[in-house]
């Protein structure tokens, strides 16, 4: 007994000059999976400029545990099988938070995989931040205690979108559905139909297409005019958004559109004068934000050279979450300690120029105000260099704005 | 009957579109026997040729000047990459090409940027031509199809009826004989690919101002010229012509056949089940338009593999 007392004596101070030398050397890591090359790299890059930015706020108000937080970065090339692929070199590299963002189908995969990576090595977690994938299974049946997303997701913005509409009296009473034919648009149908009787309109048509293949949309215009539809609604993004609207405009339609995606960048360029008097939904607008508003955009500007706008908001204050999260985490054994960061986190508030935010414990489902608005010359912030902007139209505070948690997630929690 | 007629002309424009783009690379295959994986790119350089030069000498200068800048890229391809790799063999050819439609794009992002630029068709031409069910028809649209199909006569008047066309056809078809006979086939070739790089440039420059201008857009319609180029026969103009027309036609009255598999079986009483199985027998066919040419051309490599017109078997 007394030997083994002596051992012990001699084992623990040499065992805690260890930890205290670990601690000195394990900063936190963060890694971005984004789609940093190929035909979807804007989007990525777009992710990458918001979490450097956030990062950087992060570092200056003194890290973690004394010591700057890192950010590393893995380029997913596009797909689900590159992502799979480079989440694994984030594991081995000590990668303990993940940000991703763009498309849901690898938000999908990195979900699925986190949650396996987790089960197979207790005490070596990872926790995913998901900034953008807005598809609603990952809240609901692919739901999971280290999955948080910080974005809105098909029901929300729906929601958002057709109450602002109908208030501005553009929604009419026949609306037309068109999406893309994958997890986030089919999503978005669902919505449409679901907001049908809050909005007051019924659903004359829906449509699914190919995503990001169709050049000629023409036929699909063809399609909305004999339905006689008085508004488009649809959660197209990218080129399937410009290629729709260009369409209709020159087939004379006179549709109203509710877009999710219409302050994609170069859209408002592309478009042109056709795109004033249609409505989006976002997470941030500067001018219904006042002066914080100001105040944001002129410090992103600054730092990044352009202004925040499209999924850059959003990450920035999701990333401001996070950074609350970190703050409430002792560091432990020197290391973060990723349950703990996580029960951190799904209490997380923060108060961004847009209002007040805060996580929503039961499904991980961010409650955070949207805001609608519509294209116009008047606006006071201009977008992508034209004389067009995006007037706010109503603003939804994140109680407004909420939508239940879905019953089909059942979230277990590490003891 | 109304929204028919408006989906059967949409078509036919979309179709002419894909034959501007696929008749240079077809032309270019039949000469050189190469898939040109650059060819969509030289469609996406003369929509930003277009959309550079629009400002200092307006849409219409623009849309000549940008095509004979493009055919300048393909004549310094030919003659300073695939000539060098010629005598490498066909692979190296491909893969210069393969290289070439990376860089291009690239060069792209660098210079223009990462999302789509403000190239639009201009004020004057943004007009409708006639109004039919309801909806106007764009102008622009007809013009395109105008273009296209003048292009194809003018080609064809080229290669069957003139000095240059026989000189042309015969340095494709036996270029030793030719060459015996004093012809410059080298400097045939240099021609016929600055010619093909040209049509995609020009098919650019018109359709960017229409679609949008963005560094996808070669990606975006080059896979589809490929299918149109395999499904009409490679090195047949003709061919290209006909498979163009029958990809847009079809493509775009797929948009408005709102069935699917279990109307099928639902004819033999069985829709019901069929509707329970889901999956693939719910799919409707509306929403899988920009997928059945790969069927087709599926179709096509099974039952005629030298496609709807092709010489070699």
């Amino acid at each position: 007994m007394t030997k083994r007392n002596h051992f012990n004596r001699a084992l623990v101070p040499t065992l805690a000059l260890l930890v205290c030398g670990a601690a000195a050397a394990a900063p936190v890591k963060i890694g971005v999976l984004e789609t940093l090359s190929g035909p979807q790299a804007s989007s990525g890059l777009a992710y990458r400029a918001a979490v450097r930015y956030a990062i950087d706020q992060i570092n200056a108000a003194g890290g973690w545990n004394g010591e700057p937080v890192q950010l590393l970065e893995y380029d997913n090339q596009g797909g689900p099988a590159g992502a799979a692929d480079k989440l694994k070199a984030a594991a081995a590299d000590g990668v303990q938070l993940i940000v991703q963002g763009a498309s849901s189908a690898i938000g999908g995969q990195i979900t699925e995989d986190v949650r396996k990576y987790n089960l197979r090595n207790p005490g070596k977690e990872m926790v995913y931040l998901n900034v953008g994938a807005e598809a609603l299974e990952l809240t609901g049946e692919k739901c999971n205690f280290y999955h948080f997303r910080f974005a809105g997701d098909a029901q929300i913005r729906t929601k958002a979108l057709v109450a602002a509409m109908k208030q501005a009296n553009a929604l009419g009473t026949r609306v037309y559905s068109i999406n893309q034919n994958y997890s986030w648009g089919q999503d978005m149908e669902r919505a449409i139909v679901d907001n049908a009787s809050a909005g007051g309109y019924q659903v004359v048509e829906k449509t699914l297409h190919d995503v990001n293949k169709v050049q000629d949309f023409a036929p699909y215009v063809a399609k909305i005019a004999a339905s006689k539809a008085d508004s488009v609604l649809t959660g197209n993004w990218s080129n399937d958004l410009l290629l729709l609207m260009k369409a209709s405009r020159s087939a004379g339609l006179k549709v109203r559109f509710g877009t999710v995606y219409l302050d994609q960048p170069g859209n408002l360029a592309n478009a042109g004068d056709l795109a004033v008097g249609h409505f989006v939904v976002h997470t941030f607008n500067a001018e219904s934000a006042g002066g914080e508003g100001e105040k944001f955009v002129n410090d992103y500007k600054a730092k990044t050279g352009h202004d925040p706008v499209f999924i850059e908001p959003q990450t920035v204050f999701g990333m401001a979450m996070v950074a609350d999260a970190l703050k409430r985490t002792p560091a432990k054994g020197g290391k973060l300690d990723v349950n703990a960061f996580a029960k951190a986190l799904e209490s997380a508030t923060y108060k961004s120029p847009m209002g007040e935010m805060r996580m929503r414990a039961a499904d991980h489902q961010v409650q955070m105000p949207m805001v609608v608005s519509t294209v116009s010359k008047d606006a006071r912030y201009k977008a992508d260099g034209t004389d067009m902007g995006f007037t706010p139209v109503k603003r939804f505070s994140a109680a407004e704005a909420s939508s239940p948690a879905q019953a089909s997630c059942d979230m277990k929690r590490p003891d | 009957m109304d929204q028919f007629l408006v989906s059967l002309m949409n078509g036919l424009v979309y179709g002419l579109l894909l034959f501007m783009v696929s008749a240079g690379l077809t032309l270019i295959f039949g000469m050189m026997g190469v898939l040109n994986f650059a060819h969509a790119s030289f469609y996406m350089l003369g929509a930003y040729f277009a959309y550079m030069l629009q400002d200092a000498i307006g849409f219409w200068g623009a849309l000549v000047v940008s095509p004979l800048l493009v055919a300048l890229v393909g004549v310094v391809v030919e003659r300073f990459f695939l000539r060098r790799v010629h005598r490498y063999g066909h692979a190296h050819e491909l893969l210069v090409t393969f290289g070439l439609s990376f860089i291009i794009a690239e060069s792209v992002k660098l210079f223009f940027g990462n999302y789509p630029v403000d190239y639009r068709i201009p004020a004057a031409l943004d007009i409708p031509a006639f109004s039919v069910g309801g909806a106007q028809y764009p102008a622009y649209r007809l013009l395109m199809g105008g273009i296209a199909v003048a292009m194809f006569v003018l080609i064809y008047l080229l290669l069957t009826r003139t000095r240059v066309g026989i000189v042309v056809r015969s340095a494709i078809y036996k270029p030793r004989m030719a060459e015996a006979l004093g012809h410059n086939v080298p400097l045939v070739f240099m021609g016929v690919f600055g010619v093909g790089a040209a049509l995609a440039g020009l098919a650019g420059a018109v359709a960017g101002a229409f679609y949008t201008t963005n560094p996808n857009m070669a990606l975006e319609l080059g896979v589809m010229v490929f299918v149109v180029v395999v499904v009409g026969g490679l090195g047949s103009l003709e061919g290209a012509m006909l498979a163009s027309l029958l990809i847009g036609v079809i493509t775009s009255l797929a948009v408005s056949v709102d069935r699917s598999l279990a109307d099928l079986f639902a004819l033999a009483g069985a829709g019901d089940w069929a509707r329970s199985v889901g999956g693939l027998m719910t799919l409707k066919i509306s929403s899988l338009s920009a997928t059945i040419p790969f069927a087709l051309m599926l179709l096509i490599l099974l039952v005629r593999p030298g496609g709807l017109m092709g010489e070699k078997d």
